[in-house]
This record gives C-alpha cells, structure tokens and sequence, in this order.
C-alpha cells in the first residue's frame, strides 16, 4: 500500500518541480483539446441549431445516429482517422499522421457530434419557442440564427466544456493516431498511461492530479457563466 | 388588413378540433375592428387564431389577407401575444426593443419608442430585470409592449388578460383601444372575460366544438337563441 502514498507524495514534488518536460505536455494538451472544441463548435453548434429547429423527414434517424456518434469509443475514432490519415490512405499525401495535427482532427471528429446533439436536443424544444416568437416579431433568417443562440447560450456552454471535457480526457484517439512521441505528440493521457506501464506510479498520479485539476477549473468557469446568468439582469 | 377564412378545417391525428362549414364556414375579420373570439375550453379558438397568423397550417381551407394569401410581406405587419409569452433572455428594455432593432431603428427613435411603451404598461421600473425571471403579469405587459413596439396592422392575442390584476386589466385594454382608434390597429382577441368581449370587441365569433355557432356584432349575440350560447352568456353574467 505504500506505494500509494510515495506516490501521491512524489506526485505533488513533481508538480512543484515545474519540470519543463511536464510544462509542454500540459500546454500540447490544452492545445490540441482546445482547437479540436473550437473546431467542433464552429461546425457542431450551427448545424445542431439549423437541424434541431427545422422538421424534416428522417429527423429521429438523425438524431439517432447523433446519439450513437456521441458515444463512440476514441479508440475506433483515432482507428478510422488513422486509415485515412496514414500514407497509403486518401490524405497520406500531406503526412499528417503522428503529429498534433492528426490529433486535432480525431478530437474534432469525436467531440463534434458531442456538442451537435446537446445543442440539437435543446433547440428541438426550446428553440422551437423562441424562433416562432422571433418569426412573430419579424425576424427572419440570419437574425432567427443570432436569436436562437443567444438565447441557448447556457446549453451551448455545457455542451462545449463537456466537448472539451470528452476531448482532453480521452487517450484511445491520440494515441493512436500522435503515437505520444517525447517533446512532439505527448499529452497528458498518453503520459499517464504510458507510465503506469512502466511502473511509474507517482508520475501517473501527478499527471492525474493536474488533469484533474484542469477539469475543475474549467467546471468552475462554466459555472459561473451560467449562474451568473441567472443573476438579475445588470446594466 | 381584412382577413377572410374560408371553409378551414383542422385535423390532428384524425381528429377533426376545427371545421368550419354551414352558415359560418367563410369569417370575415374586417379591417380596423377588434374581433372577441370566445367559446368553451378546446373548442379550437387557440388553433383558429394561430391558423389565421399564419403559424400553423390549416388541414384545408383557405385565408386571404386583403384578398391576397399570405406572403412574407403580410406576415411580417401582424404579430401574436399569448398570455403564456416567450420571452427573451434578456432585459425587460431589450425584449421590447428586439422587433425593433431587427428594423434597424436608429438609436434616439428606438429609445422613444420603447420608453413610451414602458410607461404606458407602467414597466419602467423593471425595464433592467431580466425577462425571464418575471411575474405572471409583468410577462404578459412587457410581451404586450414587445408587441406593439413595431406599430403591426394586425394584433392577436390569444388570452391577453389572464391572470392581470384589474388596475393592469383596464391599463392594457385602454392601450388597445387607443392603437385600434389611433393607428386603425386590427385586433383579435381570445378571452373567457364576457365583459371584457363587450367592453372592447366590435365583432364577436363563438366557437363550440370546432365549430363556429355565431359570427356578428355584440348586441346580436344577446339575442341569439343557440341553447349553447345561450348556456355560456348565463354562465357569465354575475
Ligand atoms: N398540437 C396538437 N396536437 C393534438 N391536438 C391538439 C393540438 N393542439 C390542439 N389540439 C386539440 O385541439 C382542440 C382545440 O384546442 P385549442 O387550443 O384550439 O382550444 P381553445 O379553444 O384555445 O381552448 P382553451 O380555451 O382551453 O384555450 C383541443 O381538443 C386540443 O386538445
Ligand atoms: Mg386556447
């Protein structure tokens, strides 16, 4: 059992050590799960708006398939990513594979669906409110789609930090597709992982705690966002 | 704007909440009026207002808008106000300001416009709360002045007045009939207030059942002798 308190022991003798090593494997992290959030909101926010407030057929097969998509293990993402991606696949060309590019594509394509079906499910139903409302005042068009994300704004928020949540937490994508080469494509999962193999449990912890930590404060940041949303309205 | 309904009918899962046929299967809603719907609980006034203001479709029959059927253009001139309104996420001042914004208002007409109408609702002292953490009453006063803000030449409110205290009742109903003599404002309104129907409405239409039984004046329908009508102005008189 005492391995686990050297461990948490030498995990926070590490952390205080700012290692420089450490530093780059936190800041490639955020990196990568950060653009993949962006790109996965850019793309997954105004089409989960667009296909949750307009009735079409097949709309329960879409969100069906939304739903299966957000639960897709990373492992068979980075797999199918790494098809494409490797140099005899379609994209081999432009040798994206290992590198933080490939790792930002796979996030992308693993979190996208996420914050597409938490906004397509509420703009189903609020949102339905809210642009016959828009209609009724005159809005039309360009103005309903600003309307309407203003006012999902809090469900937006969720669904981007639990994106981001989804994205830097996940090691079956980067891993296989970064290949969690030192100095280059090395995040905080991949390290974690490839150290308790090793035998390194106090490294692993370490690295679990400021993951850990990471996670919280982004929580805490969306918290406050949206309860401080819900404070009166201040000039 | 005159509107005319003709033989509409509604189906929802096969069955039928509105059919408008016999004497009264054509409505007319004459322009400049204020037209009362009344009629028992799902007798299908909510669905025949919201078929007229173009936000669902009838299952047949058809509307024309001063005898052209609806288009953007026409859409855009009528608004609709429930007393169960969406209000925006935003500031009381805001939610009134949005139809007019989305006009493009410039800045000092916006301003006059909106704190006219916040006075006139008497909101002025709330104009800075958030509209969605309002009361019952303030909800339906700032949707009201949201509504009126952009001068529409059609108006439907569907219940404006449930649950309004009576100091705020007369309030809202001296500012329609002041748009309706000023601006020749077109309303129509759903209300179980008879009183109320005989206090503002030029026209009265009965719904019973999906159907409608009467289609006149006020003064008419005290004359009718349709046992159902009958039965509802009784119920009314105290
Ligand atoms: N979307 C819908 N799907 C199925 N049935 C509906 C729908 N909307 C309305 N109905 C039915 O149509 C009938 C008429 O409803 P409507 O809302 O028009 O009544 P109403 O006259 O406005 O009643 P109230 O005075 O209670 O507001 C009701 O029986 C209702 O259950
Ligand atoms: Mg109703």
């Amino acid at each position: 059992m005492d391995y686990i308190l050297n461990g948490f022991v030498e995990a926070f003798r590490l952390i205080f050590s700012f290692d420089p090593e450490i530093i780059q494997i936190v800041l490639l992290s955020l990196f990568v799960s950060f653009s993949s959030t962006l790109y996965g909101t850019l793309i997954g926010v105004p089409l989960g708006v667009i296909l949750g407030i307009n009735n079409f057929r097949g709309k329960k097969v879409v969100s069906r398939l939304l739903y299966t998509f957000m639960s897709f293990p990373p492992v068979i993402i980075g797999l199918f990513t790494a098809l494409f991606l490797a140099r005899s696949g379609p994209f081999g060309q432009f040798q994206l594979m290992y590198t933080p590019t490939a790792m930002i594509i796979a996030q992308t394509i693993l979190v996208t669906p996420v914050i597409m079906g938490i906004v397509f499910n509420h703009a189903s139903t609020s949102g339905y409110e809210v642009v016959q409302t828009g209609k009724t005042l005159g809005a039309q068009g360009l103005n309903i789609l600003i309307l309407l994300v203003l006012e999902l704004k809090g469900v937006i928020m969720i669904a981007l930090v639990t994106g981001f949540g989804r994205a830097i937490s996940e090691v079956g994508a980067v891993m296989i597709v970064g290949g969690n080469i030192r100095d280059f494509t090395r995040v905080m999962t991949t390290f974690i992982a490839m150290n308790n193999n090793m035998g390194q449990y106090s490294v692993s912890i370490a690295m679990g705690l400021i993951l850990m930590t990471i996670s919280f404060i982004t929580n805490s940041v969306l918290y406050h966002f949206i309860m401080g949303d819900q404070n009166e309205y201040q000039d | 704007m005159n509107i005319k309904t003709s033989h509409i009918v509604k189906t929802y899962n096969q069955k039928k909440v509105l059919h408008l046929d016999g004497q009264y299967g054509e409505l007319f809603f004459e322009s400049g009026q204020i037209h009362g719907i009344i009629g028992p609980n799902g007798s299908g006034k909510t669905t025949l207002m919201k078929i007229i203001a173009g936000l669902i479709a009838p299952s047949s029959g058809t509307i024309r808008y001063n005898d052209h059927p609806l288009c953007q253009d026409i859409f855009s001139q009528m608004t609709y106000s429930t007393h169960t309104p969406t209000l925006f996420s935003r500031s009381v001042y805001e939610n009134i300001a949005y139809p007019l914004k989305i006009r493009n208002y410039e800045k000092d007409r916006l301003n006059q416009t909106v704190s006219q109408l916040l006075e006139e609702f008497d909101i002025s002292e709330i104009k800075n709360q958030n509209a969605r953490r309002l009361s019952g009453g303030e909800s339906q006063k700032t949707a009201l002045a949201r509504a009126l803000s952009f001068s529409p030449q059609v108006l439907f409110l569907d219940e404006p007045t449930a649950n309004i205290d009576p100091k705020s009742i007369q309030l809202i109903e001296t500012a329609l009939k002041k748009r309706n003599q000023d601006q020749g404002l077109t309303i129509i309104i759903i209300t179980h207030n008879l009183s109320q129907a005989f206090r503002i409405c030029t026209h009265l239409t009965f719904l019973d059942q999906g159907s409608c039984l009467f289609s006149d004046t006020p003064e008419k329908i005290m004359t009718s002798t349709h046992p159902t009508i009958d039965e509802f102005i009784s119920f009314n008189r105290f």
